[in-house]
Parts: C-alpha cells; structure tokens; sequence
C-alpha cells in the first residue's frame, strides 16, 4: 500500500518536473531578444517628425489666420465708413439757410 | 395752401398741401397717423407692438416687420447709439406712460440693459427675453415719410410730425429753434429731426431726466447739447442722426457731422448754436 503510494507520488512529481521543464525550454530564455523591424523604426522616426511637423504648421496657421482676421475686421471696418460716408451723403438733400419767416418749426419731438 | 392740423403719437401733426382739391389726400394722410400709431405705440395696450413686447415674438403686420427693420439697420449704421432696445431702459427711468400723463417729480428711476437681439425672418419678429421695443421716434418718422408720400401724389407737401419734418417738392422754409432765437432752413426735398433734452423731460430723485437714452448706461444721456437737428434724406434717417449726434456731445456730433456731410444744427446747453455738415 505504502509503495503503491510512494510510486503515485513519484508519478505526480515527475509529470510536474516534465511540465516545468517544458515550459522552460519553451520560453527559449538563451534567445537574445528580436531585432526590432527597421522599417518600423523608420516609420515610428517619421511619425514623431510629423507631428512636430504638424505642431509647427499648426502654430503658423493660428499665426496667419490672426494676422488675416485682423485684416478682415479692419477692411470691414473700412467698408462700412465708406458705405456710412456714402449712405449719409446720399441723405444730405441740399439745403440753405435763409431770412424768410418759417412756415412751421421743428423741435424737440 | 391747404393745412391740416391733429394730435396723435403723442405730439402734434401739421400737414401743409399745396394744391387744390387736397382735402381727401389730406384726410387719407391724418388717417395714416392714426393707423400706424395703433400699430406703433407702446403706450397702447392693443397696439401690435406692446402684443410683441408681451409676448416677445409675433408674425407681424409689414409695417411693424418694416419700422423694426429700419430701426435694427439703424443701430447698425449708428454703431449702436440708435437702439430700439431702450424700452425698459425709458420705463426704467420713470417714462411709463404716455408724457403727457407722466407725473413731473414722482418715484425713483434705475438704468436698465439696452442692446438686445432682435430678429426679424420675414414676417416673423422675436425679441430676446428681457427686452423690449420701442418705436418712439423712428415711428414718428415712418408715419412723416409715410404721410409725405401720399400728400406728395397730389402735390409739394410738408408733413411735420412733432418735429419731424417730410417734404415732397416746393421749397418749404422750416424754422429751428435756436440759442438766440429761430434759424430759417428752407428744405426742398428730404426731411429734418430735431432731438433734445428740452423737452420731454421730467425729474426723478432731484435728477433731470430725459427721452434720450445713452445705450451704454442705460439711462438718459449726459453731455453738453441741448438739441440737435439734422436734415436727411428722410425723416427717419434724420431722426436716427440727430439721436445719434446728440448722444456724443457737441464737438464729436460737429466732427462727425463734418466728416460724413451731414448738415446740422447744434445747440449747447450753455447757449451756443453751431451749424456744421456744410449748412450754411
């Protein structure tokens, strides 16, 4: 009874030990690690150029659209006055003073 | 020379007609007043604009779409000196009630927020919540120009309107009230507004108060004129300036007038008269 236990014990551990062992060789711990791909290197280096490349269009866009909104208001601002001039001479009709006594009176309405 | 005298919009209406067999058109013309003031009124509780200013957007008739446009356009081309947005700004200030009504020394007076959006889609009109309209005096105007188109099918005509003065044809001599005493503008065609703090004026607190709100503070302008009246190519675009010139003080209004040749008349309170804008 004893033996036939010792022996099962003795099975267990050895399938135990086998399995370690498997999973050691498996992991390959002697390999050295993977040269990583150069064209993925060199596509990760153009990535990170981009976006700063990206970045600093970014920041000239936000530069010149500043620059042109500024102009723009100022332009508009331009126009106006010079349709504001052109409404109001428009809406100058001629007249002139003159020593004739009124025939009624504006005031304060 | 036919003439035609009645009250409405608050201020006497003079009507002058220079040809025969006028009275119909001129009995047409007081009739116009009487329907724009239904219409334009803030001191009638059933006029179509105290039912915009209750109820803060309407489908409106085209004259009221009309006067709102006129008077948006307005606060554009003044830089926001005219605004129709003053209501609650002259309620604010004790101007309540129709002036002839208005208590002179009665209760305190506050300034209130002008400068509200208002938008107008076709014949749509909606006010922005806590404001309100008012069409005092480019309603006024609108009805002078609305007068002077009918009176002017049938002849040269003037249309006074409180002081804001239409005429179609003829050369009309018009008397503005000066410093020192009247000025003679004859007026061919076009129109002239006067706007002042001589008039229309009540006190609240101690403190003089008047119609013409400052839309920057909300309450009735400071500055040194008395009045101002300018002539334009119509009643309403006169009316809109002289409120606007008025607004800035005498030595801006005459620069400004100078500068977009706009003829004037300023009277100062310290009892200077200056013409400017070309009149001579």
């Amino acid at each position: 009874m004893t033996s036939h236990l010792g022996r099962l014990y003795a099975l267990a551990i050895a399938i135990l030990v086998f399995f370690l062992t498997w999973t050691a060789v498996a992991a390959q711990p002697w390999a050295a690690t993977p040269q990583a791909d150069p064209r993925l290197k060199a596509l990760a280096a153009r990535e990170q150029r981009v976006r700063m490349e990206s970045v600093a269009v970014n920041r000239i866009v936000r530069q010149r659209w500043a620059v042109y909104r500024k102009q723009l208001a100022s332009r508009q601002a331009q126009i106006a006055a010079a349709k504001h001039a052109q409404l109001a001479a428009a809406a100058a009709p001629s007249v002139r003073v003159v020593t004739l006594p009124p025939l009624t009176v504006t005031r304060t309405s | 020379m036919q003439r035609r005298a009645f009250r409405a919009m608050g201020t006497e209406i003079e009507l002058f007609l220079d040809a025969p067999n006028g009275d119909a058109a001129l009995v047409e013309a007081e009739a116009e007043f009487h329907r724009l003031e239904k219409l334009l009124s803030r001191f009638r509780s059933d006029s179509e604009l105290s039912r915009l200013n209750r109820d803060g957007a309407i489908d409106a008739s085209a004259d009221l779409v009309k006067v709102t446009q006129l008077a948006l356009r307005a606060r554009e081309r003044t830089g926001g000196r005219f605004d129709p947005t003053v209501h609650e700004a002259l309620v604010a200030a004790g101007y309540d009630r129709s002036f002839e009504l208005l208590s002179q020394d009665d209760g305190q007076s506050r300034a209130a927020r002008c400068g509200g959006t208002v938008r107008v889609c076709e014949h749509h009109v909606e006010i922005e919540p806590g404001f309100k309209l008012d069409f005092g005096g480019i309603g006024k105007g609108y009805a002078a120009e609305r007068a002077a188109t009918m009176l002017g099918a049938v002849g040269p005509c003037l249309v006074n309107a409180g002081g804001d003065v239409a005429v179609r044809a003829g050369a009309w001599p018009v008397g503005v009230q000066t410093c020192s005493g009247t000025l003679t503008l004859e007026l061919s065609a076009g129109a002239l507004a006067t706007s002042g703090r001589d008039r229309r004026r009540w006190r609240r607190e101690g403190r003089e108060l008047h119609h013409l709100i400052d839309p920057t503070t909300g309450t009735s302008a400071d500055g040194d004129l008395l009045r101002v009246t300018v002539v334009g190519n119509d009643a309403i675009d006169a009316e809109v300036w002289a409120k606007a010139l008025f607004l800035v003080g005498a030595d801006a209004a005459e620069a400004e007038a100078n500068a977009l040749g706009l003829p004037c008349v300023l009277s100062t309170t310290d009892g200077r008269t200056t013409t400017a804008g070309g009149l001579q």
